[in-house]
């Protein structure tokens, strides 16, 4: 499903504020489908992605209000509720996601350029897979296996199979770049 | 503080943190320092708006019909509770609301436990008698347990307990989620016939010891129910409510 352009999820969420069910709804119906794909990749289990996609719009019902379209993309601020949420889940101690088949790593390293294709709806994505594509390859690796999969640093170490301290670096040094890449662009 | 004086700090705890490599204690941490410092948000906001775009790229995955059934039964309960929350700074101080949701919230507790048994099943045999058991003094449980939940979703977020002639309140948190940036939570003892008396701020805690005024015998014996409203930073500056009621349920006396 194409995600629904900025300006008509920005009136709906408007609209939500106003408390308007049917806005609310649509919404729903135009976001859901990325919204519950960002959850279940970083979860990887079908029941946490639904608790926390369930969760995430009660939440964005109740801050429709809070939403300031000047300041951000819907996509972004739903995203980011979303993510949040799946990185709290994960931080109560029983949930570990695991992969034990290493599918994972697999995954990301056959997907080399792939994902970065994909970034080419919005000029926000294209800037940025822009930047991505001009980090060094470890540094991308470690940003879009946390980005895209929820890694923690450690994590990150065990399936990259780097000391710790390098790992850090990679994600720091890459961040550091990122930022610079992206600032003549605001 | 450190943190505050390094903007090259900030600017990597941020990045982490959207990125959602910052996990744990130093998690929890940053969240603090973002709910008490607007300049930290602004930085987290930039951060987002970096790297949020890479979702663009995920697969999509319908979810299944029943997340959005649950997510409408539960805006739809919040709708009930909504009905109350704009009210105006004047009816929050008036005691007939309050005495209300003293009652309120006994009444949901009691329909709660009728639905329950009207749906329970029928017995096959007959249910065996009842057991008296005695307990020894010096091994009762707390005796003053309040369960407070959230009107929107009917789910208990928080228990508390006492001991009869102590003044300590134990308050546990049921629900981790609870989390109001740049607010405090402030619990409210509703007596009947009174404004409400502060019993002090919610700490975003599992678990906390509130000290009373005096012994729960005392301080709680009369008390028909508690809330917790939304209060500014450090809670009321009038002495009394001045937010939205967030939770509430009746303070039983079982032992």
């Amino acid at each position: 499903m194409e995600a629904a352009p900025a300006e008509q999820l920005s009136a709906l969420l408007a609209a939500c504020a106003r408390r308007d069910r049917d806005a609310f709804a649509r919404l729903y119906r135009a976001s859901s489908a990325k919204l519950f794909g960002v959850a279940l990749r970083i979860l990887r289990r079908d029941d946490w992605a639904e608790e926390v996609l369930q969760e995430s719009y009660v939440n964005i019902w109740n801050h429709a209000q809070d939403y300031r379209a000047g300041l951000s993309a819907p996509m972004t601020w739903m995203t980011s509720i979303v993510r949040n949420r799946c990185l709290d889940w994960l931080r109560r101690p029983s949930r570990e996601v695991s992969d034990p088949d290493g599918v994972l790593v697999e995954n990301t390293e056959a997907d080399g350029p792939g994902p970065l294709d994909l970034l080419s709806r919005s000029s926000d994505a294209r800037a940025l897979a822009e930047c991505l594509g001009r980090l060094e390859d470890r540094q991308r690796q470690a940003i879009m296996l946390a980005f895209f999969d929820g890694l923690s640093h450690s994590e990150l170490a065990a399936h990259l199979r780097q000391p710790l301290g390098t790992v850090k670096t990679w994600v720091r040094r890459g961040l550091a770049r990122l930022k610079v890449c992206l600032e003549p662009a605001k | 503080m450190k943190f505050r004086d390094s903007p090259e700090l900030q600017q990597r705890l941020a990045g982490e943190y959207v990125l959602g490599t910052l996990r744990g204690a130093a998690r929890a941490r940053f969240q603090g320092w973002m709910r008490a410092d607007a300049s930290v948000r602004r930085v987290v906001d930039e951060w987002q708006g970096r790297l949020a775009p890479m979702a663009e790229a995920v697969a999509p995955v319908a979810p299944p019909r029943r997340v959005w059934e649950a997510i409408e039964s539960r805006i739809a309960a919040s709708r009930i509770a909504t009905g109350v929350a704009p009210v105006r700074a004047g009816l929050w101080e008036s005691l007939a609301f309050w005495r209300n949701l003293a009652l309120l919230a006994s009444g949901a507790a009691a329909a709660l436990l009728g639905a329950v048994m009207l749906s329970a099943p029928a017995p096959q045999q007959p249910a065996p008698p009842p057991q008296i058991v005695r307990v020894p003094a010096d091994v009762m449980p707390p005796s003053y347990v309040v369960v407070l939940s959230d009107p929107k979703t009917q789910k208990p977020v928080m228990m508390l307990s006492a001991m009869r002639k102590s003044d300590q309140l134990l308050v546990k948190r049921l629900d981790d989620s609870i989390v109001v940036p740049d607010k405090s939570l402030e619990l409210w003892a509703l007596p009947t016939g009174q404004p409400p008396k502060s019993l002090g701020l919610v700490a975003m805690e599992d678990k906390q010891m509130l000290k009373l005024s005096a012994a729960a015998d005392q301080s709680l014996g009369a008390i028909p129910a508690l809330a917790v409203s939304l209060e500014p930073k450090g809670g009321s500056p009038t002495g009394s409510p001045t937010g939205p009621v967030l939770y509430s349920g009746p303070c039983i006396m079982y032992w």
